[in-house]
């Protein structure tokens, strides 16, 4: 492909790709998002491609390996349009089935259909399906419209053209204005708003300056951002060189964690295809900007999300924080004035450009305007990545996307913003989606992940568990966060295995307060918002195993016994085959025993009985 | 020349040189605001927090390090409310706690407010704030030593755990130690979970009063900053 010269020439290519997409043949997409991925989608889209080759469906059938469609817990997912047909769990057995029936004779396959578990019925189409049908799909659902190692079908849903608009008389002031009246923050979890920081930048002074795009998500259960790096590199790309134009910056860098691989690999592509095709590199369009972007690879330290860590790690330096009080927008990599961006930020500039600020302040709360994505996990039905306008309660996203607790257990309360976010009861969850209420709520949004909890969750373990997290992760620099989180989680972990005390929880209090007011960066003062909120939120729990010496959901192991129920055991022996540790004892038919002093309450007998027989206490 | 500007600290006036940072202005006018990983001639880190003040703006006060904030035309700063000593009570609470042996560090401790400490005293000794790291890199040149590791692990050490040859054994690191003064021998035996007072009776510097420092022999072997 030569390069596009000039923007009369992107919109001509542009305008061909789309009237090429355009006739009625089938397209089967295939979602190969990272949740699907795990249960095995290549293989179901190695097969399709075969099957399609041998039955000589040329042009009239095409494939599309696609970015991540968000619904995890189907996968693999294959929707065959123009129909709009939603196959879910799709099996490489099941592929000569689809071909032969829905490709060849437009009959439905009626088992790979979705079923929606409230009425039982099955869906035939994906817009139907209740975990879509609640979502305000704008960033996201452009995954499943390209293959993201294709150029062609970036550039055939209006890909490059908001670069276009801009290089086309659009001042950087006014770039800076649009994204300032669309209210766009940050969606990495500061919410800051995305047009002071560039225009901050622009005021800097200094020859050269950066823009960076911070992938390095680390979130346990966030997959946002891996979503839109491997669905849809080139949206970010663009975002990136929109807002180099807006600043003043010729260079940028892509910081993605290593542990993401797929996401390295297609961003490297993307970057090599937009050189190419001249979105990068001298002259870019005709317009005289240049610009060139490149990956970097994150180690994987969690603190290197922290935007000065990032940017010390950038610079081959240990990435470690240092005090922000000169900004990183005057001095920031290589002390030069440099704008770093989440992915999701950078990703949602083309739109706001192509389609007016308006449009996207029209979605969202007064503060918190357009849309977010999440990642739904835990103990719910459907889990996955949803993106919705901000506003919307937790309650639909729990409830009506989410579909509610699993094994119809009650969902008791919800986990936002990752290690930094808090725990949010079930009573709470009438609040909307928004920056600033679940900041005042003790949580936040943080960058979208959201775990969601049941009855079978400890809050206590919950807090141990992400102490225990940040613990490891700190970067150790500052006291607070270094001794303290060392010390909030020596005090949790006292009260779980049994030797807490009332003024424990004070000091927790006291020493969380401290830790959130007196940390050096970002991590270290959101690190006790875990414990702070469930001590809030959940303060019957942590009274439970300090008086009562008692673990109410059963899983701090300390504080629990297991036992057979006398009645519901049938002898079956399932548990004492399974038994590790050789504690469960009794013979065939009878009623089994467990020998307390050499169970290790691992839990595999609960998980082996179909009875119902193990008690824990 | 310097320039000046203008700054408020705990209601006095100050004139702050442009380009300094608020905990120097303040010393050198003897307001005196606890501080550890600081040190004259060497880069400021923000590492030990103990120097925390209150940033008033608009209204709103921020809590943030005096040794990284420069000074600013119109800066007012409350070095001494009660929401920063009760932070740094707790902050020295745990530096104390980690660090049980150290004198100056249980000096510093006991000038804060922390009488009974809370939790299990640990005796890890080296605190972190890196004046041994720095004077090695910053002074010497000779990066001798460095930090290695994340979090919990992390300590100071040799490039690779061995002895580079730019390390000459200068000893500069040990000097600025806070260990380096010879650990109180009498009541802080592993596992004994009191402060005598001692400490603080080598300091009894009336607190926040201009030119009250007495220049105290604890505060040389310590390298405070007010004694250079």
């Amino acid at each position: 492909m030569p390069k596009i010269a000039s923007i009369d020439e992107l919109k001509t290519i542009g305008e061909q790709l789309t009237a090429a997409r355009s006739d009625d043949a089938i397209l089967m997409t295939v979602c190969g998002g990272p949740g699907c991925q795990a249960t095995r989608c290549h293989d179901v889209a190695a097969e399709l491609r075969k099957e399609l080759d041998s039955n000589g469906f040329n042009g009239s059938a095409r494939l599309r390996v696609t970015g991540c469609h968000g619904f995890c817990e189907q996968g693999p997912i294959v929707v065959i349009d123009p129909s709009n047909i939603f196959y879910g769990q799709v099996k490489p057995a099941d592929v000569k089935e689809i071909v032969d029936r829905t490709v060849r004779n437009g009959e439905v396959v009626e088992r790979l259909l979705y079923t929606d578990p409230s009425t039982g019925k099955t869906v035939l189409t994906e817009d139907k399906i209740p975990f879509y049908k609640a979502q305000t799909p704008t960033l996201l659902s452009q995954n499943r419209r390209l293959d993201p190692w294709s150029m062609e079908d970036y550039l055939a849903i209006g890909g490059y053209t908001a670069l276009a608009k801009v290089l086309s008389g659009m001042s950087p002031e006014e770039v800076i204005s649009q994204i300032k009246a669309s209210g766009l923050r940050g969606r990495g979890g500061g919410g800051f708003p995305t047009a002071t920081k560039w225009a901050a930048c622009r005021a800097a002074h200094g020859e050269e300056k950066y823009v960076i795009c911070n992938a390095d998500e680390g979130d346990p259960g966030a997959f946002m951002d891996r979503g839109i790096l491997e669905g849809n590199p080139h949206a970010i790309l663009e975002g990136m060189i929109i807002g180099a134009w807006a600043i003043g910056a010729n260079k940028g860098y892509i910081y993605v964690r290593n542990e993401y691989p797929l996401a390295v690999e297609h961003a490297k592509e993307a970057i090599s295809q937009a050189r190419e095709y001249g979105f990068l590199g001298e002259d870019i369009l005709g317009s005289g900007m240049n610009m060139d972007i490149q990956v970097a690879r994150g180690g994987g330290a969690f603190v290197c999300g922290e935007s000065t860590a990032l940017m010390a790690s950038l610079e081959g330096k240990v990435g470690e924080p240092r005090p922000k009080d000169v900004h990183t927008v005057e001095h920031g990599l290589w002390n030069r004035p440099t704008t770093l961006n989440n992915v999701e930020t950078w990703a949602n500039v083309p739109a706001i450009i192509n389609n007016g600020a308006a449009w996207f302040s029209g979605m969202g709360t007064d503060n918190s305007k357009g849309t977010k994505i999440l990642a739904l996990t835990g103990e719910v039905k459907n889990t996955g990545l949803v993106e919705v306008a901000f506003g919307t309660s937790l309650r639909t996203v729990v409830e009506q996307i989410g579909g509610g607790g699993r094994d119809g257990r009650t969902t008791k309360a919800v986990q936002t913003g990752g290690p930094s976010g808090g725990c949010l009861p079930a009573s709470m969850f009438d609040l909307p989606v928004d920056f600033d209420v679940l900041w005042e709520k003790g949580s936040m949004i943080g960058s979208g992940g959201l775990v969601v909890m049941d009855e079978k969750t400890c809050m206590v373990d919950v807090a141990k568990y992400f102490l225990k997290f940040l613990q490891d992760e700190s970067c150790g620099k500052c006291v607070p966060c270094r001794i303290g989180v060392d010390r909030l989680l020596e005090i949790v972990t006292d009260i779980t295995e049994g030797r807490g005390s009332s003024e424990q929880v004070e000091l927790l209090k006291e020493l969380g307060e401290t830790v959130a007011e007196t940390a050096l960066c970002g991590l270290g003062k959101t690190a006790p918002n875990p414990v702070l909120s469930t001590l809030r939120y959940f303060p019957e729990e942590y009274e439970a195993h300090i008086s009562e010496g008692r673990c109410p959901a059963g899983v701090c192991t300390e504080l629990i016994e297991y036992s057979i129920d006398a009645v519901t055991c049938n002898g079956c022996g399932a548990c004492l085959k399974a038994c590790p540790s050789e504690a469960i004892q009794g013979r065939k038919n009878k009623l089994h025993t467990i020998n307390l002093e050499l169970c290790t309450k691992c839990g595999i007998c609960l998980t082996s009985c179909n009875d119902n027989a193990i008690v824990v206490q | 020349m310097h320039q000046y500007v203008d700054i408020v600290v705990d209601g006095s006036k100050l004139k702050g040189r442009k380009g300094e940072t608020v905990l120097d202005a303040a010393l050198r006018y003897g307001i005196c605001i606890p501080h550890l990983c600081h040190m004259p001639t060497l880069s400021d880190i923000g590492a030990c927090r103990l120097c925390i003040v209150e940033h008033i703006k608009n209204g709103r006060t921020k809590i943030t390090t005096s040794c990284t904030l420069l000074v600013q035309e119109g800066m007012v700063i409350d070095a001494n409310s009660q929401r920063v000593r009760g932070l740094r009570r707790n902050i020295a609470e745990l530096l104390v706690t980690q660090a049980p042996n150290s004198r100056a560090i249980q000096d510093i401790a006991l000038r804060c407010g922390v009488t009974e400490p809370r939790y299990k005293f640990r005796s890890d000794d080296c605190v972190l704030c890196g004046r041994c790291v720095r004077t090695c890199n910053e002074h010497y040149n000779a990066h001798a030593i460095g930090f290695v590791g994340r979090g919990r692990e992390r300590q100071v050490e040799y490039p690779y755990r061995e002895k580079p040859a730019s390390c000459v054994m200068c000893k500069a690191c040990v000097t600025l130690c806070p260990m380096s003064i010879t650990p109180c021998d009498g009541p802080m035996k592993p596992g004994e979970g009191y402060f005598c007072g001692k400490c603080e009776s080598l300091t009894q510097a009336p607190q926040y009063e201009p030119g009250d420092c007495t220049r105290c022999d604890l505060g040389e072997g310590f390298d405070c900053a007010r004694h250079v």
